[in-house]
């Protein structure tokens, strides 16, 4: 009975001992988490990783796991928003990584192909990611299409893009993508004939609209859609104002003479939900939310400035 | 038949092995994590739960394998157990087989209870259980025979200690030797002749990784499964006879 008590008097001290030294572990460990900068470290040692070459061997046939791994800590890291800010070389870097450990992982390439487009503006590495992933999966066509997405809309080379476009027609598809879905080829030949043209701007994107799943882009997509829209709109109403100046010898004095006289159906909805402006003086038409156009979609300019499309 | 009961004892012995249980919950509980993991993922993730799973069962496979393994001649040495066997009329590479067959079983349902657990989760969360899933596993545990064929040589002449950090070295060397096949391209005849011989001598582990297949859907064909098969099972055979000598040569003093 003594014996007992003394045991537990014994225990008593014993337990609070561990317990205070558990919640000093956790309090330690609570201090070092706020002082390593939390996501800003996650990001460092993502732009340090070592090369995936020298990676895979270390990995023992571990590599698919690997690769898995990186891009779920990948994934986390891309999710907040103050990272976005930052200059994304180490996004490709590991990129980069995850596709050397695992070739044939064609969703990293795809999705870290869109992203560093869409999301990083970082045309040059999308490219490159793409490129990459177009050489171990020569069956794709998510990969030629996306490279022609870039090209068309980031880089303004409507030829380049048509050529991938073609190359995306002819592609079987790879796993789980399917055949190429029949906007594709029909893409490829608009490209090749109509490259400057809005509508075809338009169909590309809702093409791409239509493959993507991820809120954000398709955000972007969205809102292009709106604005090369607008530019559609535009080039429509200057048509229509030109076939009026042919026909009465005169300018219009508003944009319903045009509805009137039948050189347009009706005044399109501006899609930011504005009003498009019509000087009779100029003979000008423009929007009343958006200043600037976009001259990537005007047939008699050959200059192709980057930032036009935005 | 004697080989049969000195496997069975040999399992049942392994089964009070606390490692074992250890080692098979922590390969559960990482199969388990994949579900976890797999609703923070971004993209498919039938991908992450199929090859933690199929990565959890070999690695956890492996380290049973190795750490079981080496302790299978040399405890009996340590106890001075080898004696009542040794002197009893039986042969010695009986002995060494059944002792392997009985680490073999002990591996068999291991992997059967880790492939229970993955089978449950591919169930819950839905994944598509295709033949290539079969056929992976079926290697990873072609994999974890020769691996135990190489922790039962080594443990017939060194320590546990030594057995262990050898086994260990032919497993990371058994996934690199692919590349000595590279490196001998690059070199003039006879050094490639040496190269390559070293290459024949060591197993080609990653022959046995399908996780890849399994992941990417690529089809694995019944010729190259019935080679690598072949392979495997010639690899570990040539292993227990080189062991099976050296353990008939030992002296027990």
């Amino acid at each position: 009975m003594i014996k007992e008590t003394f045991k537990s008097i014994v225990h008593f001290p014993a337990i609070i001992l561990c317990t205070g030294l558990f919640s000093c572990a956790i309090l330690a460990q609570h201090q070092l988490e706020q002082r390593d900068g939390g996501r800003a470290a996650k990001l460092e040692q993502l732009r340090l990783l070592p090369r995936g070459e020298v990676l895979k061997p270390a990995l023992l046939g571990y590599h698919q796991l690997g690769a898995d791994l990186l891009w779920l800590r990948m994934v986390q890291v891309l999710g907040d928003r103050v990272v976005r800010d930052q200059d994304y070389e180490w996004l490709y870097h590991a990129l980069d990584v995850i596709t050397t450990l695992d070739p044939q992982y064609l969703y990293a390439y795809d999705v870290g192909g869109t992203v560093l487009a869409e999301l990083a503006a970082r045309y040059d590495l999308s490219n490159q990611l793409l490129e990459k992933g177009v050489k171990s999966h020569p069956q794709s066509w998510r990969l030629p299409f996306l490279l022609g997405f870039n090209h068309f809309f980031h880089l303004g080379q409507p030829l380049e893009s048509a050529e991938y476009m073609a190359r995306a027609a002819k592609a079987p598809g790879w796993g789980h993508e399917g055949a190429p879905p029949s906007y594709v080829p029909r893409l490829a030949a608009r490209l090749y004939a109509q490259g400057k043209n809005p509508d075809v701007a338009i169909e590309f994107l809702e093409a791409m609209l239509a493959q993507t799943t991820e809120p954000l882009i398709r955000e972007r997509l969205q809102h292009r859609i709106r604005r090369v829209g607008l530019e559609r709109d535009l080039q429509m109403i200057e048509r229509a104002v030109q076939q009026y100046e042919e026909a009465m010898k005169r300018k219009p004095a508003a944009l319903v003479d045009l509805v009137a006289n039948g050189m347009l159906k009706s005044i399109p909805e501006e899609p930011y939900g504005g009003s498009y402006v019509f000087d009779p003086k100029t003979g000008e038409v423009s929007s009343s939310t958006h200043n600037e156009r976009m001259r990537v979609y005007r047939a008699s300019d050959s200059m192709v400035r980057k930032g036009d499309v935005e | 038949m004697r080989i049969l009961s000195i496997a069975l004892n040999t399992f049942r012995e392994n089964l009070r092995e606390k490692l074992l249980y250890n080692l098979l919950f922590f390969a559960l509980l990482m199969i388990g994590s994949s579900i976890l993991l797999s609703r923070i993922t971004l993209g498919d993730y039938h991908r992450l739960i199929l090859d933690l799973g199929l990565a959890s069962i070999n690695l956890f496979g492996v380290l049973i394998a190795i750490f079981v393994g080496i302790g299978l001649v040399s405890k009996e040495v340590d106890r001075k157990t080898i004696y009542t066997i040794v002197s009893k009329p039986i042969p010695r590479y009986e002995f060494l087989l059944g002792k392997y067959c009985g680490l073999v079983i002990t591996l068999l349902a291991n992997t059967v209870v880790m492939v229970a657990g993955l089978l449950i989760v591919l169930q819950v969360m839905d994944v598509p259980i295709t033949s290539l899933v079969f056929k992976s596993l079926a290697l990873i545990l072609l994999e974890l025979m020769v691996i135990t064929a190489v922790a039962v040589l080594f443990s017939t002449f060194t320590s546990a200690t030594l057995s262990a950090i050898f086994t260990l070295a032919v497993y990371v060397i058994g996934h690199l030797s692919g590349d000595l096949k590279e490196f001998a391209r690059k070199l003039d005849d006879v050094s490639q002749m040496a190269v390559n011989a070293i290459y024949y001598t060591l197993p080609n582990l990653e022959r046995f990784n399908l996780k890849g297949h399994v992941i990417h859907h690529l089809d694995f064909g019944m010729a190259d499964m019935a080679l690598t098969l072949a392979y495997g099972l010639t690899y570990a055979a040539f292993l227990l006879l080189l062991a099976s000598v050296i353990f008939q040569r030992r002296d027990f003093q």
